[in-house]
């Protein structure tokens, strides 16, 4: 083998070392917070009181809403609150701690970048919560009769890829919320407007057909409907593969564009805390 | 009595005097309330599209119970969250020694110590909703919103009590500190009228979490809708919560090791 070659190999092997030694701790991290994570995922009830508010309101109309019947909205729903469990992000809480108590110092001193903590820190909880959700939505499929996500796999493995990506987005705009803590004293405010903004145009109150298209058309330019409606729709199997190619292409470019925006706030960020000189 | 009286004007007072430091937080938690708000009024609108209902309520008879709803989360931010989610701390810490060592009803000092101010903005747009729905509707009677007012207040204690309740199991599992997490999301159902959820919904947020008694029976009463049962039903329920959580506590006490032991 050839020296650049090897040298390649022994990075690549590196990467796979580091990544394996990161997941190992979190993972075993986050299974001590498992009677936490069950509550939280719980407490993540929204899209299921709305199902059952659609649903009511779907039968009080005779049984169907533009498209809808009760299975659509429980098949609906429940994919939403898939999606919204899987794209869960609280970086921003993490920094404005980390920050606030000076413990980014000691973050900082290490040879890896402060994100890529974050990000295994959610990605080994997924992990955790994982086996709940599977048991929700088994549930979920009982309770309403008729209820049914995709039934074909290749639907599956486009929605794994696109709720990926979607958590990405997620977890780089709360990181970007979060560099704010560098220049103000409780950024966790800031992510509050973002947990109302997602509560009411993410996906989990209602499918954007209910939207007034006025507002629909404002919305689809936002980062939220990629998080949950785009998901759920893929999951029930009500999105055409052009579709969900345009889905993901548009997430990705979110992807991008908050990556480089988090690079630059994190820089200048740093500047500001090593001025403090906490 | 009036020895409770001078304490909680002592505290609240210190507690708002640490918190007018921090003004700027005050703007920025003004404007995440009248988000909140807004956003509760859009997703209405959505649900109640084109002069459709929402379980027999129109739109300015549900914007009474978005009211009555940004009314209780209020409470909760203001009286509750600074105070009884600090009994895990306390438990966790040991810190709870000193406060069973005063000479006070520890109940009393666990939940009155600290106010927060900066959530006193949902407690002005829940009773700004509420009045200004009222004033449209002519069904809207001195009697019944009498009846409302003591019903609203019945509801503030049937939130104290769980949340009390859920913050006391901090003596057993004190690991779990977001257990309050739990009732504050089921709890989102009461911006709905409970007629809106399908029967099984409507048996969970009637008898198994109260949430119907909490919001949408003092909605009833003041818009002129409101019946004798279920009135009666929601000052029962709270009546019966404040026993319970009161045994519940003394229970708790009875187990409370401190954490050193």
């Amino acid at each position: 083998m050839k020296l650049e070659a090897k040298i390649q190999m022994g990075l690549l092997e590196n990467l796979w070392r580091k990544s394996k030694t990161m997941f190992a701790l979190w993972f075993a991290h986050m299974t001590v917070y498992r009677a936490e994570i069950f509550i939280w995922m719980l407490s993540g009830v929204v899209p299921l009181i709305m199902m059952s508010v659609w649903i009511g309101k779907a039968s009080a109309n005779g049984g169907t809403l533009e498209n809808f019947n009760a299975a659509s909205f429980a098949a609906y729903f429940l994919a939403a609150w898939v999606s919204q469990q899987l794209t869960v992000a609280w970086v921003a809480w993490e920094m404005n701690f980390q920050i606030r108590q000076g413990e980014l110092s000691s973050k900082l001193l290490r040879p890896i970048d402060p994100l890529w903590e974050h990000i295994f820190r959610h990605f080994t909880e997924r992990f955790v919560r994982g086996p709940f959700i599977l048991v929700v939505v088994i549930a979920g499929t009982f309770i309403v009769p008729g209820t049914k996500l995709t039934p074909d796999l290749w639907h599956v493995l486009e929605f794994l890829l696109v709720i990926n990506l979607a958590f990405l987005m997620r977890f780089l705009i709360q990181y970007c919320i979060g560099t704010l803590c560098f220049w103000f004293e409780n950024a966790t405010a800031f992510d509050e407007f973002l947990y109302v903004l997602q509560t009411f145009l993410a996906g989990g109150f209602a499918p954007l057909e209910f939207y007034p298209p006025a507002i629909r058309a404002v919305v689809e330019w936002t980062p939220f409907p990629y998080m949950v409606y785009y998901p759920a729709k893929i999951l029930t199997g009500t999105l055409s593969s052009s579709e969900t190619l345009r889905v993901m292409l548009i997430t990705l470019a979110w992807v991008l564009a908050f990556g480089v925006l988090r690079s630059i706030l994190w820089r200048f960020g740093i500047k500001k805390y090593g001025a403090v000189g906490a | 009595m009036s020895r409770y009286w001078q304490l909680i004007k002592i505290f609240y007072g210190a507690s708002i005097a640490v918190q007018l430091e921090y003004r700027v937080n005050f703007v920025v938690n003004l404007i995440g309330s009248l988000l909140t708000a807004v956003g509760s009024l859009f997703g209405l609108s959505i649900l109640i599209a084109g002069g459709s209902s929402l379980g027999g309520w129109n739109q300015t008879e549900a914007i009474v119970i978005v009211g009555v709803f940004t009314l209780m989360e209020g409470f909760m931010g203001v009286f509750l969250y600074p105070n009884l989610n600090k009994i895990g701390e306390g438990v966790r810490t040991g810190s709870m020694d000193f406060t069973l060592l005063k000479p006070l009803d520890a109940q009393f000092l666990i939940s009155s110590r600290d106010v927060n101010i900066l959530r006193v903005a949902d407690l002005l747009i829940g009773v700004g909703l509420i009045v200004y729905a009222s004033l449209q509707l002519a069904s809207v009677q001195a009697p019944g919103v009498f009846v409302a007012v003591l019903l609203i207040l019945a509801g503030f204690a049937s939130i104290y009590s769980i949340w009390f309740m859920l913050c006391t199991t901090a003596f057993w599992w004190v690991g779990v500190e977001n257990i309050t997490e739990l009732f504050w999301g089921f709890f989102r159902a009461g911006q709905f009228p409970v007629t809106a959820f399908p029967g099984w919904g409507r048996i969970l947020f009637t008898f198994v979490i109260p949430v119907a008694f909490i919001t949408t029976v003092p909605a009833e009463a003041l818009i002129g809708r409101g019946k004798l049962e279920t009135a009666l039903g929601a000052l029962g329920v709270a009546v019966l919560l404040l026993i319970v959580s009161r045994l519940f506590w003394k229970f708790a006490l009875r187990n409370y090791t401190s954490a050193s032991s």
